[in-house]
């Protein structure tokens, strides 16, 4: 009893520093909130995208340069194992020649384990109406006048083309949208390699659009076939919708 | 020497006073007050949330010096031009082929034909006035009024090319058209109804039959960007004599049709008279080069093969544009 004492009253003593110790390192580990930047890079066919000056080989077998490639994504959302969604419900504008566009920052994503991230190419029925987006010149650029249509361009991807590779060349313009109550929007779903544990600090993900595939996978897409005006075409805008979900791919889910 | 003595506490007793005082400077002349009243402009329905950059406010003051500047000769050296020399109101401040309307240009990032401007309106109302007018300040020093009214405008004694831009700037922000009739019937004004032809060629020019509004689409009729527009086999320099790239040989800025009736003559060199001239071109008289753009669908057809029908109704709809409302604006006439 004699020993008992003194060591009940060292542990009374240690208790306040062993409860500090215990709040400080909790503290600590505590899972934060990180911020994600969401990247939109671009490539043909594993090639370096470079508007005007290279023509680059098509499935449909005429070769074809860029001029242009601006569009939508939005509607973002990471995913946990337990299929739990953190989502952003915003729609972020990409002009390829504007770089100050490549980056959307996502704050606030909550810790946890996720094991994908998921997004719709185009706008949803929500957004996709006039006057869904902010009154911006640059929206304001991207609508679909069509009459009887509404909204936005999903995508302007424009170019040229070799008609035979002897120098017969031809716009193409691969506008897509919605048109006759046929939405056309394209769910991307994206899974991580392996689950990323977030809580706290930067990460970027970055996205890759093949251009390629739009012109290849599961279809081929013939710039002769469509003609050059598709928006009201939805028989292009199918393909282009069903080709659309292997044109993104994941090339780096990190911290920064 | 008594009164010597006596000034010299009474000049420190002032110094003191002016040192300790945080009220702002007197006035550097007499009746000079600089009390600006803020500018509440409403831009016309529909329009984009105008660009109003902060450090250019826009109050009365500034926004009528900027007015007074603009048809004012001062701003050339030897006084023989003014903005409005060129600048017309009654044909949408334009007045020839190289001359672009001034109508609109608060909501634009890129100037001239050829793009040698970009950025904000101050910037290039500084080109305007630094570069092509060269105005000599110390011709608007030496003016009865401008001194005074430049700091009326912006509180600080000094004419300078800045200032001179931002009053100019401030002044083109409330130079905005927004009341065709095409405004009017979207607005659903009582009474007012497009005409079967001017439907038609409203239908034509918003979708890709006609395909007008690719660049000329949205509520303020232009994209302002710049395209190749197929014009000609071997195409001027434009934008590419500005920026070295040869992917921008041919490009000029795209102009605004609001207004277009009234701007004639048309392309950046005027080379088209009329609006039948122009809606000839887009359907029979386009040529392949290099550089045209892919929005130029109809390039290896020569054209849009329009009917002569489509031809009149789309002028039908063209001439919707017409804004006679700020043709005749007194807000934007002389102060003179």
């Amino acid at each position: 009893m004699a020993k008992t004492v003194p060591l009940f009253r060292k542990a009374l003593l240690a208790l306040p520093f062993a409860l500090l110790l215990f709040y400080g390192c909790e503290k600590e580990e505590k899972a934060a909130d990180s911020i994600v930047h969401l990247n939109f890079d671009h490539t043909v066919g594993g090639l370096e995208l470079k508007l005007n000056d290279t023509w680059y080989p098509s499935a449909a077998g005429h070769p074809f340069q860029v001029a242009r490639l601006k569009y939508y994504a939005s509607n973002f959302a990471l995913e946990n194992a337990a299929g739990e969604r953190f989502e952003l419900r915003q729609a972020h504008y990409r002009d390829v020649e504007q770089p100050e566009t490549r980056t959307l920052e996502w704050q606030g994503v909550p810790p946890g384990e996720y094991t994908g991230i998921s997004f719709v190419f185009g706008l949803d029925e929500a957004a996709n109406v006039d006057g869904g987006l902010p009154n911006t010149t640059t929206n304001i650029n991207m609508e679909w006048p069509l009459p009887g249509d509404q909204g936005y361009h999903y995508m302007k991807f424009e170019g040229r083309y070799d008609l035979n590779g002897a120098g017969v060349v031809k716009p193409f313009n691969l506008h897509t949208g919605a048109t006759g109550n046929n939405q056309n929007y394209v769910r991307v779903n994206l899974p991580f390699h392996h689950p990323v544990k977030m809580s706290g600090g930067a990460w970027q993900i970055c996205f890759s659009m093949d251009l390629n595939e739009w012109l290849q996978n599961p279809h081929t897409y013939d710039f002769e076939t469509f003609g050059p005006m598709i928006m009201a075409n939805q028989n292009a805008q199918q393909l282009l919708k069903e080709n659309g979900a292997s044109v993104f791919s994941l090339s780096t889910v990190e911290k920064e | 020497m008594k009164s010597k003595t006596a000034f010299i506490p009474a000049f420190a007793a002032l110094l003191l006073a002016v040192a300790c005082s945080h009220e702002p400077a007197p006035p550097p002349d007499d009746g000079w007050v600089y009390n600006p009243t803020p500018y509440h402009f409403q831009p016309p329905p529909f329009f984009p949330l105008l660009d109003v950059p902060p450090d250019n406010p826009m109050t009365i003051q500034g926004v009528q010096l900027g007015r007074m500047l603009y048809y004012d000769p001062v701003l050339h050296p030897e006084g023989a031009l003014a903005c409005a020399s060129c600048h017309l109101q009654e044909i949408s401040f334009t007045s020839g082929p190289a001359v672009l309307p001034h109508i609109n240009l608060g909501w634009s990032t890129a100037f001239l034909w050829d793009g040698r401007v970009q950025g904000s309106l101050e910037e290039a109302m500084l080109f305007e006035v630094k570069d092509f007018f060269e105005t000599d300040l110390a011709r608007l020093e030496a003016h009865p009024d401008y001194p005074r009214l430049f700091y009326e405008a912006f509180g600080e004694k000094g004419i300078t090319y800045e200032r001179a831009a931002r009053a100019l700037a401030q002044f083109q922000r409330i130079m905005a058209s927004g009341n065709s009739k095409y405004d009017q019937a979207i607005r659903q004004e009582p009474g007012v109804f497009l005409s079967d032809a001017e439907v038609n060629g409203y239908e034509l020019f918003f979708s890709e039959r006609g395909d007008c509004f690719h660049c000329h689409g949205g509520i303020l009729f232009t994209d302002n960007d710049f395209h190749n527009n197929a014009l000609d086999a071997e195409p001027e320099a434009g934008l590419g004599g500005v920026t070295g790239s040869p992917y921008d040989i041919g490009k000029f800025k795209t102009p605004t049709l609001r207004n277009i009736e009234l701007t004639g003559p048309y392309m950046h060199d005027g080379r088209y008279a009329t609006l039948e001239e122009v809606v000839d071109f887009y359907s029979e008289g386009l040529h392949a080069s290099p550089t045209a753009d892919p929005l130029m669908k109809a390039v290896p057809q020569g054209g849009k093969q329009l009917t002569a029908q489509e031809k009149s109704d789309l002028i039908a709809f063209l001439k919707t544009l017409t804004d006679t409302s700020y043709t005749t604006n007194p807000a934007l006439a002389s102060p003179f």
